[in-house]
């Protein structure tokens, strides 16, 4: 647990040992403090005041010292908070801005989100809420035992023995919750899932409402996290109270001796300062139980603590790509693939197997293939969204492992799908390709992207804010923007994915007329959806089970028979399709 | 509003939102009253048999006299303290068990509420929206429910025995022991009061860097992509060392008063009072040296279930702002149905669009007085630009929404006095965009007739021309999509049509670019939706006008008003605007090659 959080706190881990120290010396203290007790009341029951007073001064002078340190350990704890939430941020977000930009899927940004900003706000009140009871409550009552020992050694025994007893229990049922608590993490995260979907697919949930509504399948999800969060209730209510009933079980044994004690005492004839002795005992064992006990009731705490850590250092387990030491700067605009083969787990087959491709710079090529053919990996690969399993991508004649990671991106404009933008005007996200544009180029890129005709409807005009992530426009027009900004950067090679960035018409049309244009002045790599597209391609690469299965020139492949004519087939029967009328354009497959 | 009242609300909306589970919560918050005053019932037993053991003075003791006496103490003692283990356990499991139940109802009521509110609330927000109210604000009730009220039972059981035990043992110890207890509800009040001021700046930081870790971390690939590293992550950076400060600027004052409350009851400061006031009073002459040990034993005591209280309290903020969420989540307006029962629909009902605005702010006009017939069996396309009005008179149509002004009819019947259902029989659609749930593909076709029998869901699966792609899965129709069933778009597009059939509605709203989804599905998909559309009551968002060419009726939509109306003839004749767009659009080859059919 610590680790992690030395980890999380980088540069900044010396103010969570300061933290450490400080309140294990204030523990340790504070037990002192409670022992100069025995003194006290010794003078006082032996009726001399006098050492009775001086004690006493020991003591008021030592709970000012806690009460001090106490402070001390507070602000030291705040400050730890404190470096969580700035130190701690800062180094997932180093650490983040490293990962392969194939790490982020929906899932693991969902995650990210959720850690960076309430998972940090939780660590961060750890220190001070938690990790000081805990400690002082461990600390305080090993100094007592100490004392006890001294009064006397059966007694001393039985609490020493208690404590590894208890840490055990402690581990034990804190075991114990792990697999209930799996299960409901398990049962919790299909309920969001469910949740998400239920709000995403209110439309198709309620248009098929039939007899139990749309919302049976969240209702069976909610029910069976209800189920396993009773399950775990059950479990944690019985490690709290195994925990307690243990610490009450050592305050029983523990009242028990001192009564055989006193038994052997006044059974046998001893002076009544002996009798004192077993009294003082007892005030001991109850400064021993008592911290022991607030431990104890912290246990489901530390248990939600550990796994928000355990969420942390998963995210600081992921391997950023290697960044080369002495990176080389890419001549041109050509990319080459040899050999490569990629699969995304060492137990999956292949999705790319040793495919080898040569672009030249300045040319287009359309890579065509069904879904699943391995187009979308193969200029990903190029993107390096993560690196190949065998085999090399070259880009400018150098191996992109070989290139820094902004050398690599000055090289490629890419237009696919996800069209995020930043909290700031259209002009501002279109300036992301190009920070210094200057206002004409701007809006030339709006123009070529059919950013234009958006920008006619609003008052604002360029200057629109966009919302936080762009919600304040629809995916096409958030889309259109995406291929403003790419088109703006100037990269000698751009990656297209026709079939998902080309939502509707407008942006179809934008696309088209971007590859008309910068056909022979750019290296363009399209994954291809029209048929026109693919006409202007210099090269034609289909893929086919992740494999290259043919390739060539338009006119070459057109002419032999294989998997393009049967594509150019397909096109040309979808162009032809009307949704009604003449039965002669329907039913023949 | 003042301050009073909106606290009373709040705690109103509380009270409101666990009104099911009252009784059950008292009643547990009672059993840890009582359990946290038997457990304390031992410190009390030491101090007697102190008394016992050395009111015997300095004579030899005799343990035959007080043996049996001490036993009998000691065994009270740990009879009250088990007794009072079970009680607060049990008082501990009736809470987490009502915290149980409580939790699954409200997540099933929101559910059933949120099933009955207009799609537009579910399209103006983001689906992990209402999954963090559901999710999270729900959890955040957990420390009100299962831990408030039997935390507070334990404080007060254990303040109310330790006040009167003292008491009763000497007023002046009393006074003076539990003195640090209400001074530290003084500090704690004092430094609520000097964060309040700053409580406002540190919510705003808060929404500050919430955003920016949103933007930072879906931003991150686009950032990558564009070698402009600095950019996100530096107004990330800005964000996070803003916040820091203003967090430091809100605990400031803090600190320093909590500290002092902190370390005001610690057992050692309430130790050191009970000792230096026990000692002067010893040496007034007030009291016996032994009659300061029930205070040492039993003030220290009240420590721990006070600094939980306030620990607590403290969370209690959070779980009132979940409740209130909550609250108004339960209480969403849904779609209204009209009064009256509708009548049983003919199955050849006629959709009539009767003089139909929307607004989605209530400014800007989408739709601006819209009327028109949908004739049985008869095919109508909307064309017009993007953003013309098209999707949302198909969403007015499929009841997304109600309009602003006119009326949607069917069968001569206002669609608001439809239920859901019935509407849903009469009117299918197929969208462009595919949702699928994560079952199986029988249960994602069978969706809305969860009773449909094999045959059935499989004859819908041809028609939509995907029953060769299923069966050739490992698991067939039991294979789960996004597990073992990695479909495509345009396969998981026909499942979606395939569903649509199952329902066999006679009324149908397509969006043509459903086909154009997916290039190397396109072909089927088309087929699949045209055999699908036979025989029905069309209704086409057309993105291309020469799919729609043979439509009985086209309808071209500009700015929200309807500009042209009649078939592909009529409106080439009239050479309006449809006539520049197909001349634009450059469809004539395509239509010189459509004479050929493939």
């Amino acid at each position: 647990m610590l680790k992690t959080f030395i980890q999380l706190l980088g540069d900044d881990a010396p103010v969570l040992h300061r933290y450490l120290i400080m309140t294990l010396v204030y523990g340790v203290l504070c037990g002192l403090t409670i022992i100069t007790l025995m003194p006290v009341f010794n003078s006082l029951l032996a009726e001399d005041l006098r050492t009775a007073w001086q004690w006493l001064a020991v003591l008021l002078v030592g709970v000012l010292l806690c009460w001090a340190l106490r402070r001390t350990v507070e602000k030291a704890g705040i400050r730890v908070g404190i470096a969580v939430l700035q130190r701690g941020r800062h180094r997932l977000g180093d650490h983040v801005a490293q990962l392969p930009m194939g790490w982020f899927n929906a899932h693991n940004t969902a995650r990210l989100s959720h850690v960076t900003s309430q998972g940090m706000m939780a660590l961060a009140q750890l220190p001070a809420h938690v990790f000081t009871p805990v400690i002082t409550g461990v600390v305080t009552p090993v100094v007592v035992v100490a004392a006890l020992f001294t009064l006397n050694i059966h007694m001393g025994l039985i609490a020493l023995l208690t404590l590894p007893v208890l840490f055990a229990v402690f581990v034990l049922t804190a075991r114990l919750g792990q697999h209930a608590d799996e299960r409901f993490n398990s049962d919790t995260a299909h309920t969001s899932r469910r949740m998400v979907e239920f709000a995403q697919a209110q439309s198709v949930l309620r248009a098929f409402n039939g007899e139990d509504g749309g919302t049976r399948f969240l209702e069976q999800a909610i029910t069976r996290q209800q189920q396993s969060a009773r399950h775990l209730i059950h479990v944690s209510a019985m490690s709290v109270v195994f925990n307690t009933w243990a610490v009450q079980a050592a305050f029983a044994a523990l009242l028990i001796a001192a009564a055989l004690w006193l038994g052997d005492l006044t059974g046998s004839q001893l002076p009544a300062g002996s009798v004192v002795a077993v009294m003082l005992a007892l005030l001991l064992v109850s400064r021993f139980v008592d911290p022991l006990l607030e431990v104890a009731s912290y246990s489901e705490v530390l248990r939600n603590a550990r796994s928000q850590l355990a969420v942390v250092r998963e995210l600081f387990a992921v391997q950023p790509l290697p960044q080369p030491r002495n990176p080389q700067a890419p001549s041109d605009g050509a990319v080459e693939l040899r050999d490569v083969s990629l699969r995304y787990e060492t137990d999956q087959p292949d999705v790319l197997h040793k495919v080898s491709l040569q672009i030249a710079p300045g040319s287009m090529t359309a890579l065509v293939g069904a879904s699943g053919s391995g187009k979308t990996t193969l200029v990903r690969l190029i993107a390096r969204f993560f690196d190949a399993s065998q085999g090399s991508v070259l880009v400018g004649g150098v191996d992109v492992r070989q290139m820094s990671s902004g050398q690599l991106a000055a090289q490629i404009s890419q237009i696919f799908q996800d069209a995020y933008l930043f909290q700031g005007s259209i002009a501002d996200n279109i300036r992301i390709g190009k920070a210094d544009a200057t206002d004409a180029e701007v809006m030339e890129a709006a123009r070529q992207a059919g950013v234009v005709e958006i920008i006619e409807r609003l008052p604002q005009g360029l200057d629109t804010p966009v919302g936080e992530g762009g919600t304040r426009l629809s995916g096409g027009e958030r889309q259109r923007i995406s291929i403003a900004r790419a088109l703006i950067k100037d990269a000698p090679i751009l990656l297209v994915d026709e079939a998902t960035a080309a939502l509707d018409a407008e942006n179809q049309a934008a696309i088209a007329e971007a590859l008309a244009r910068l056909r022979g002045k750019r290296t363009l790599i399209v994954i291809a959806h029209q048929l026109s597209t693919v006409a202007m391609a210099d090269q034609i690469v289909v893929l086919d089970n992740g494999q290259v299965s043919e390739h060539g020139s338009p006119a070459q492949l057109s002419e032999q028979p294989g998997l393009y004519a049967h594509f150019l087939a397909q096109r040309r029967a979808a162009k032809g399709w009307r949704i009604a009328g003449e039965p002669a354009s329907e039913g023949s497959v | 509003m003042s301050v009073n009242e909106a606290k009373a609300t709040a705690s109103g909306t509380v009270s409101q939102v666990l009104q099911p589970i009252r009784g059950r919560l008292i009643g547990a918050g009672t059993l840890a009253a009582l359990g946290s005053m038997l457990t304390m019932v031992p410190l009390a037993g030491i101090a007697h048999i102190a008394q016992l053991a050395l009111s015997q003075g300095d004579a030899v003791g005799n343990w035959a006299q007080i043996g049996g006496q001490v036993w009998q103490v000691l065994g009270v003692s740990l009879g009250c303290l088990f007794l009072g283990m079970i009680l607060i356990s049990l008082g501990e499991m009736i809470a987490h068990l009502a915290d149980n139940r409580i939790t699954g109802h409200l997540r099933l009521a929101i559910t059933r509420r949120l099933a009955k509110v207009p799609l537009g609330w579910f399209t103006s927000r983001a689906s992990g929206e209402v999954k963090q109210a559901m999710q999270e604000d729900i959890n955040t009730l957990h420390s009100l429910t299962a831990h408030f009220y039997t935390t507070l039972g334990r404080t007060v059981g254990a303040a109310l025995i330790a006040v009167l035990y003292l008491f009763a043992m000497d007023w002046r110890m009393a006074i003076v022991s539990l003195l640090p207890f209400p001074l530290f509800f003084l500090f704690v009040a004092r430094a609520t009061k000097a964060s309040s001021a700053n409580m406002q700046a540190f919510g705003a930081g808060m929404a500050r860097i919430n955003n920016a870790v949103v933007e930072f971390v879906n931003g991150i690939p686009v950032v990558k992509a564009f070698g402009v590293e600095g950019k996100a992550h530096g107004s990330y950076r800005e964000a996070v060392d803003a916040f820091a400060a203003a967090f430091t600027d809100f605990t400031r004052p803090l600190v320093s008063a909590m500290a002092n409350a902190h370390a005001l009851i610690t057992p050692v400061a309430v130790l050191g009072i009970v000792l230096a006031f026990g000692t002067l009073f010893v040496s007034l002459g007030w009291i016996t040296p032994l009659q300061i040990l029930p205070f040492a034993l039993v003030a220290p005591g009240m420590c721990a279930p006070l600094l939980l209280m306030s620990y607590i309290t403290h969370d209690l903020h959070n779980a009132t702002g979940a409740a209130q969420r909550v609250h108004t989540l339960l209480h969403t307006p849904v779609l209204e149905n009209l009064a009256g029962t509708a009548p049983l629909l003919a199955q050849n009902a006629q959709v009539r669009v009767e003089h139909l605005s929307y607004s989605y702010d209530g400014e800007t006009r989408v739709l601006d007085d819209v009327s028109f017939t949908l004739k049985p069996g008869t095919v109508t396309a909307i064309v017009g630009a993007s953003g013309a009005g098209k999707s949302t008179l198909a969403r007015l149509l499929l009841r997304f929404f109600d309009p602003s002004a006119g009326r949607i009819t069917l069968g001569g019947v206002d669609l608001r006095q439809l239920d859901t259902a019935q509407l849903y029989r009469h009117i299918g659609f197929v969208l462009q965009e595919v949702r699928l749930i994560h079952a199986s593909l029988r249960d994602n076709i069978a969706l809305g007739r969860p009773g449909a029998s094999q045959e059935e869901i499989e004859a819908a699966a041809r028609t939509a021309n995907i029953h060769q792609r299923i069966l050739a899965l490992p698991r067939g129709y039991d294979s789960v999509i996004g597990e073992d069933a990695q479909l495509s778009g345009g396969e998981l597009q026909r499942v979606s049509i395939a569903r649509a059939v199952l329902l066999d509605p006679p009324i149908l709203v397509l969006d043509e670019a459903t086909a154009a989804a997916d290039a190397q599905n396109e072909v089927q998909i088309q087929h699949a939706l045209s055999r699908f559309a036979r025989g029905r009551t069309l209704l086409v968002i057309a993105h291309r006008l020469d799919t729609v060419m043979h439509a009985d009726q086209i309808i071209l939509i500009d700015n929200g008003s309807i500009r042209e109306q009649g078939n592909h003839a009529q409106l080439l004749a009239r050479n309006g605007q449809y006539a520049r767009l197909w001349a634009l659009g450059g469809y004539q080859q395509a239509k010189e090659k459509a004479q050929s059919p493939c």
